[in-house]
């Protein structure tokens, strides 16, 4: 027997006979749900990085300090075939008339931006899309407008060069998001007129590239290992450090949501594939007396196996491609993207899982078809032998951790997500073997149909315990994706309230508060905060000097070493801060102390007791870290990394630092030109910014939950659809022994009910559970609570979806004539 | 061409060792038929087991064509099986999802026979089902299916034939033919028939007759 051969025949018989439609449609509908989703979540990501390269003002960019880049460094670009621009940011005092402004200065060449578009409002207030300034020309932010008492239109000066103010900015590509100073935009060739790039300016020099993807990949590998000593590379993911959490939340998002498309997809298929070896026992034991050896019968179910699966999972992957097209047509509006390509990865790994779930779970109980004892033929009840331990049972646990690390594409997500089935898993076994005990108990106190179907749970316990654990793992997916997935990004949205500070003041004098708060009182500012501010010097750790050659050269610990640190006191702690461990200073300190955030204790290696040395102008304290704090750094409030005890702040020298809303038609005009001193940061364009991106994340990561929730809801139905299936033989025999429609109904009906019900209960608690450790460790949101009464309505809704379509599944059976079912058996 | 000698089984139960088969010794010639008959719980299927090879006998011996069955591992009588055995059960055992025509092709296929269609249509035809080749097996009565058996059973020429209550599962007038089939092919194929049966009437029909109680030969006619 040529197995290959005998695989292609019986493939082609019971295809035919409709034997292999329902492992077939599962494995179809998995690949295309995994196809889709996948698909559509990386096209969102694009969308999202396009976004992001907005932000950027380019694909890439190479930023170096005091040191303009090597002319190699557009060379090579051009070379590449991409397009270049070349900008200078530094510091400088702006001045109109009598009026000054400090500033920072943003000098571009013409072909700023590559990436997103420069906004202005014009001398009519109309925002445009503008060029890059021309040479004489410059562009300004309200605030330096405001103080130096121009409008668009009128002149202002730069290292003694007269500019013509262009607009006054409403967003300009490739700045930091948050600046101490506003911006200036002006053309290079005014700058270096200037004389203000000449040696030792702390100006910084960037170079932004943009074209195709390969390219600049190639790009991304030259400039690495030719960059000057004072280089570094900027990319996409880190070019804006405040957006980053807002990016990477929803990735997340859609990762999650890509995941528990596979993960339903994987259950239909085992479900189906454990269908497939139980209905070839037979088949397998008369094989086995005709005389087919174990190899052969392995081998040729194998073969079979696979030359179902190619086609299945191709067939899978088309439609996938063709349902999140339409998909997109209706999330493109809200992304605001192109079309673009579509990627082909995630159909190629979709494909692969599909392969991969498939050989998984129906490689063991296939497996253990090679034990069938010929003797079957002659004694249905005859056991096949189990073997003790094999290690092929591990294989469907491999395949499953697998494919929650390959399509979590990250460890956390994975591990969160692995815990909480896992749980589920566990959690349902138990109540479930508790159920059947406790049903037995009571079955005899139940009406006939009803306790026939109910026996029918305990009579069939294996089977049992195996739908309920699929059923109640395929309704956790299905809760995170319908009731904890929007929950998050309604808390993600919540995360920027109406009255976020959208204004920061700095170099606040502490005798001109009373007269600040009065003035913010009478505008209808709230939400106001008030922080003392100490800029000093990071000088020894554990009373060890530290210089910045004793880190990488640009790292983030050096550059903190070199440049100035800011250090702030409150006797409670700041909102959005929260103490992970130690204790707050307080008022009242014995010693210097210090709460430091997180991030600078991992940068630094730091531990509580450890000490810090700063350096004051004159003064030295040497503080000891008694807290460790979590800051939120996405809240717009004021924070900082390094907070002292008051006693010991209050006696540096100090301004203060407010941050504070300002409802949208108030101006801030008439503050600047009372308390010209203060520098009034506007931070309303990226507060919108960040909104924007959070809005347009979130309808995305809706649509695509709700794709994977209609296509699990599909995936389930088809699973149930099986599993109705093995009902027939009972069906048939209650039918000839007369019962009625309505009897078959409740026997169906009660025992679905159940199934739905503990299934439905115990995914509601294990959703709620891994919503609580997702929003903590993966998405990094305090306080979390889960929608309790949607989980429990959905966990109801579940039990009748899955009494529904119990009941459509075993319709078709009860239609079939009795007798036929009979003659045949199961 | 069939032998067994002191042939025993035992099973573990619930209350100990269970002896199924007691120290049971038969011989069958080439082209004989041997019937064996017994009450429910004789041993009678668990002796045609160990004859046919699908399982091992806990002592004694089975010889069959020459080759030491016992002695034999699972491939290796799988292998014997193929080349020289048909069998006929007593529920048919028909694959649902093949057709008459695919059922009967089966044993040919496994020995990887090239003119696989062409014999089984040539037997099925034979046993007079040539217009339902492409009937499954719940398109087909109860004796047809069991028509298209006996075409299985015969189509790969196997020198021994073992059937478990062919009859058990028809009624009598369908029962009759069928019998009456097995022994006609059995004739022109010249194969070597153990069967089993409770139906004394059919089991009159072979040559030799073998009684069993107990698990232990009461009665050989031989």
């Amino acid at each position: 027997m040529n197995p290959l051969v005998f695989a292609a025949r019986s493939l082609r018989r019971e295809f035919r006979h409709g034997e292999l439609a329902t492992l077939a449609a599962a494995l179809v509908l998995a690949v295309a749900a995994l196809t889709a989703v996948g698909t559509l979540a990386s096209r969102v990501e694009g969308a999202i990085l396009a976004s992001a390269t907005e932000l950027l003002g380019g694909d890439l960019g190479v930023v170096a300090r005091r040191t303009p880049l090597p002319e190699s460094f557009s060379s090579k670009a051009a070379e590449l075939g991409l397009s270049s621009s070349r900008s200078v940011e530094f510091s400088s005092v702006v001045f109109a008339g009598d009026k000054s402004q400090f500033s920072e200065v943003r000098s571009v060449d013409d072909s700023y931006p590559l990436r997103g578009a420069l906004l202005v409002k014009d001398a009519a207030g109309i925002q445009r899309s503008a060029p890059a300034p021309a040479s004489g020309q410059a562009y300004a932010d309200r605030a330096v407008l405001n103080t130096l008492g121009r409008s668009v239109g009128d002149h202002l000066q730069i290292g003694g060069r007269d500019l013509q103010i262009m607009g006054e900015i409403v967003s300009a590509p490739g700045g930091p998001v948050f600046q101490f100073a506003p911006t200036v935009l002006m053309n290079t060739v005014d700058a270096e007129a200037s004389g203000l790039l000449g040696t030792g300016s702390r100006a910084s020099f960037r170079i932004l590239v943009a074209g195709p993807l390969d390219a600049v990949g190639d790009y991304a590998s030259w400039a690495r290992a030719n960059l000057p000593a004072s280089a570094r590379l900027i990319t996409v993911a880190e070019a804006q450090a405040n957006l980053r959490n807002s990016f990477e939340r929803g990735e997340n998002f859609l990762r999650l949501a890509a995941l528990l498309a596979a993960l339903l997809a994987g259950i239909a298929v085992a479900l189906a594939a454990q269908r497939f070896a139980r209905r070839k026992t037979e088949e397998v034991a008369v094989l086995r007396c005709l005389g087919a050896s174990r190899n052969e019968i392995v081998l040729g179910l194998g073969f079979e196996l696979l030359l179902l699966a190619v086609p299945a999972c191709i067939l899978g992957a088309l439609l996938g491609l063709g349902m999140q097209e339409i998909a997109f047509v209706f999330a493109r509006e809200l992304l605001g993207a192109t079309s673009g390509t579509v990627p082909l990865a995630p159909a190629g790994s979709a494909f692969v899982v599909g392969l991969a779930v498939l050989f998984g779970f129906a490689l063991p109980p296939l497996m253990r078809l090679r034990d069938v004892e010929p003797m079957r033929v002659f004694r249905r009840d005859l056991q096949t032998r189990l073997r003790r331990f094999d290690a092929l049972y591990l294989l469907p646990f491999a395949v499953g951790g697998l494919l929650v690390l390959l399509e979590s594409g990250s460890t956390q997500l994975a591990g969160v997500l692995a815990a909480g089935l896992g749980a589920v898993a566990v959690a349902t076994w138990i109540v479930t073997v508790i159920m059947l005990k406790g049903l037995r108990a009571i079955s005899r106190r139940l009406p006939g149909a009803l306790r026939f179907g109910l026996a029918n749970l305990n009579r069939r316990r294996g089977l049992t315990l195996i739908q309920v654990g699929a059923l109640a793992l395929s309704l956790t997916a299905l809760d995170l994706l319908a009731v904890i997935g929007p929950s998050l990004l309604d808390r993600w949205r919540a995360d920027l309230p109406p009255d976020t500070p959208n204004y920061f003041v700095l170099n606040l004098q502490s005798d001109q508060r009373a007269e600040f708060d009065q003035r913010l009182q009478a505008l209808g500012a709230d939400n106001l905060s008030l922080l003392p501010l100490a800029a000093g010097k990071l000088v020894a750790i554990n009373g060890k000097n530290v210089r910045p050659s004793d880190f990488e050269p640009d790292s983030r610990a050096g550059n903190f070493v070199e440049g100035e640190v800011r250090v702030s006191w409150s006797a409670d702690l700041p909102p959005s801060n929260r103490v992970i461990d130690g204790r707050w200073p307080g008022a009242e300190s014995k010693g210097a102390e210090v709460s430091v955030d997180k991030s600078w204790i991992d940068l630094f290696h730091l531990g509580l007791g450890d000490t810090i040395t700063l350096r004051f102008a004159e003064q030295e304290i040497t503080a000891t870290v008694t807290s460790v704090r979590e800051v939120d750094w996405d809240s717009f409030r004021v924070n900082f990394f390094m907070m002292l005890d008051q006693v010991h702040g209050e006696s540096l020298p100090h301004s203060l630092i407010s941050s504070f809303h300002l409802p949208a038609d108030k101006a801030l005009s008439d503050l600047s030109r009372a308390m010209p001193n203060l520098s009034l940061i506007d931070v309303n364009s990226i507060l919108d910014r960040v909104r924007d991106i959070i809005g347009r994340v979130s309808a995305a990561v809706t649509w695509v939950l709700g794709f994977s929730l209609a296509a699990g809801i599909l995936v389930l139905l088809a699973a149930l659809a099986a599993t109705a299936e093995e009902r027939r033989f009972e069906i048939a025999l209650l039918r000839t022994l007369g019962a009625n429609s309505g009897q078959l109904n409740a026997a169906v009906l009660g025992e679905f009910a159940v199934l739905g019900l503990l299934a439905g209960l115990v995914a509601a608690a294990g959703a709620a559970g891994t919503g609580i450790a997702l929003a903590r460790n993966v998405f990094r949101m305090a306080e979390y609570a889960p929608p309790l009464l949607q989980l429990g309505l959905v966990a109801l809704a579940s039990a009748i979806i899955v009494m529904l379509a119990g009941l459509a599944g075993t319709r078709r059976i009860a239609g079939t004539p009795p007798m036929l079912v009979l003659r045949h058996g199961t | 061409m069939l032998s067994a000698e002191k042939l025993s089984k035992a099973v573990d139960g619930p209350d100990g060792r269970l002896l199924i088969l007691d120290e049971v010794s038969l011989s069958v010639e080439r082209g004989a038929s041997l019937a064996i008959v017994g009450a429910s719980g004789s041993g009678k299927t668990t002796l045609l087991g160990l004859l046919a090879g699908l399982d091992r006998p806990t002592s004694g011996s089975v010889t069959l064509a020459g080759e030491p069955l016992d002695r034999l591992d699972e491939e290796a009588r799988a292998r014997v099986r193929r080349r020289l055995v048909g069998f006929v059960f007593q529920s048919f055992h028909l694959l649902p999802a093949l057709n008459a025509e695919e059922n009967v092709m089966l044993p040919l296929e496994l020995e990887g026979r090239r003119d696989a269609r062409q014999r089984a249509a040539s037997v099925l035809a034979d046993v007079g089902l040539g217009k339902r080749l492409h009937h499954y097996p719940h398109q087909l009565s109860g004796g047809e299916q069991q028509r298209v058996a006996l075409a299985r059973a015969f189509v790969h020429g196997p020198q021994l034939l073992f059937a478990d209550e062919p009859t058990g599962n028809l009624d009598q007038r369908t029962g009759a033919a069928v019998s009456d089939l097995l022994f006609a092919l059995n004739r022109e194929h010249a194969t070597t028939l153990v069967l089993v049966s409770h139906d004394l009437d059919l089991a009159a029909r072979c040559a030799r007759l073998l009684r069993l109680r107990d698990g232990r030969v009461v009665e050989d006619d031989a």
